[in-house]
């Protein structure tokens, strides 16, 4: 089974690669892993007015997960909170080709949104940081 | 053979185990056989027209070795029973019968095998049964061990520079020396979740056999699970994590 160029080209370039303080006001951090592989997945925002100005990855894990991860960050970049809910494991399926024994990656990376996500509005619950 | 009868068209669902005596009443069942309909009485093969039954898809792999579900089976014995089935469903010894037979015993042979390579191994072992035990149920997934991750994925940061830097230089000597603490010191945090792994196989083989149906049990067997869950997936990251170490500093 060969990857498909896209992936190659996220493993061997990874976008955004590295971390923010996770105890930064306008950071959220989602810190997820697969027990099945034992992969693990960390991925960061920072938002700013609602939107996510920055985002970065790290990730430990094979190819599809660090291409999963690394596709997650580019995405990520310029939506509001609202529209980065939306970003579902099966566009990220559908972008990098990945095989079905390689899906859990790309619902890993979905995961990961999320956690970064809740964690974001955990702690600026309460404290609206700007308006809709 | 001296083993227990283990009839091979077993109701079992793996969703929902079915509670002890419930599975004895289950065992109780007979499936009928495909080629005389009779009703099949025997292990693996018709009482009256002597031949091969299929073993049924939803018969898990500890049922269809013979063995209860425990999880300090005796890996002599289960060699002893895989060589013993292997024997009784080889290919060869049908290439003789029906074409429905020849696929009966080579589609047993397969599920025999993905069977044995299951319950040989303990961790897999352990994986297996937690999945017949907890099925899709999900909130037996437990919070991801954040501190552990952060860990791993520091670690992954000097495996990183080591990798970029000359292998001969300070630098190089002073990160070699760096991640073999660092794997030596995993091993034993490995060592140390499987020997608590142990414990909660022999608490588990405990609870089974005294097969009391009381609340304190339940209670109980969700410790067991919940706490076996979580040891065997940080046991997978930390084994991952020294797998690539030992790869990198080799």
């Amino acid at each position: 089974m060969a990857y498909s160029d896209k992936v190659v080209d996220h493993f061997n370039n990874p976008r955004n690669m590295g971390s923010f303080k996770k105890d930064d006001a306008d950071v959220g951090t989602g810190m997820v892993g697969a027990p099945e592989c034992g992969d693990v997945m960390k991925l960061q925002i920072k938002v700013q007015n609602d939107t996510i100005v920055d985002a970065k990855f790290k990730t430990f894990g094979c190819g599809s997960a660090i291409a999963s991860s690394s596709l997650a960050t580019e995405w990520l970049k310029g939506k509001t909170i609202e529209e980065a809910q939306k970003i579902k494991n099966t566009d990220i399926v559908q972008e990098l080709n990945l095989p079905p024994v390689k899906i859990h990656c790309s619902v890993l990376a979905e995961d990961a949104i999320k956690a970064a996500l809740a964690d974001y509005q955990k702690k600026t619950d309460g404290q609206p940081t700007g308006t809709k | 053979m001296g083993y227990t009868p283990c009839p091979l068209l077993l109701m079992d669902n793996q969703q929902s185990p079915p509670h002890p005596d419930t599975r004895r009443q289950l065992q109780m069942a007979r499936s009928m056989c495909w080629h005389c309909q009779s009703e099949v009485t025997g292990e693996y093969f018709c009482d009256r027209c002597v031949k091969v039954q299929p073993v049924s898809k939803e018969t898990d792999y500890f049922t269809c070795l013979g063995f209860p579900r425990r999880l300090m089976l005796d890996p002599q014995k289960l060699e002893a029973k895989f060589y013993e089935l292997s024997r009784t469903f080889h290919p060869d010894f049908y290439q003789t019968k029906s074409a429905d037979e020849q696929t009966i015993s080579l589609s047993n042979a397969a599920v025999l095998n993905t069977a044995y390579r299951t319950l040989r191994d303990s961790i897999q072992r352990a994986e297996y049964l937690l999945a017949l035990e907890t099925g899709s149920v999900k909130d037996i997934r437990t919070s991801p061990p954040a501190d552990l991750f952060e860990e791993i994925l520091d670690l992954q940061d000097t495996l990183e520079e080591y990798r970029a830097s000359e292998r001969d230089s300070e630098q190089g000597h002073r990160l070699r020396a760096t991640l073999q603490t660092e794997q030596e010191a995993l091993e034993r945090r490995k060592e140390g979740m499987e020997a608590q792994l142990r414990q909660l196989f022999a608490d588990w083989d405990k609870l089974q056999d005294a097969g009391e149906a009381t609340s304190l049990a339940r209670v109980e067997r969700d410790r067991i699970l919940k706490q076996m869950r979580d040891l065997l997936s940080n046991r997978t990251y930390v084994n991952n994590i020294v797998n690539d170490l030992a790869a990198t500093i080799a």
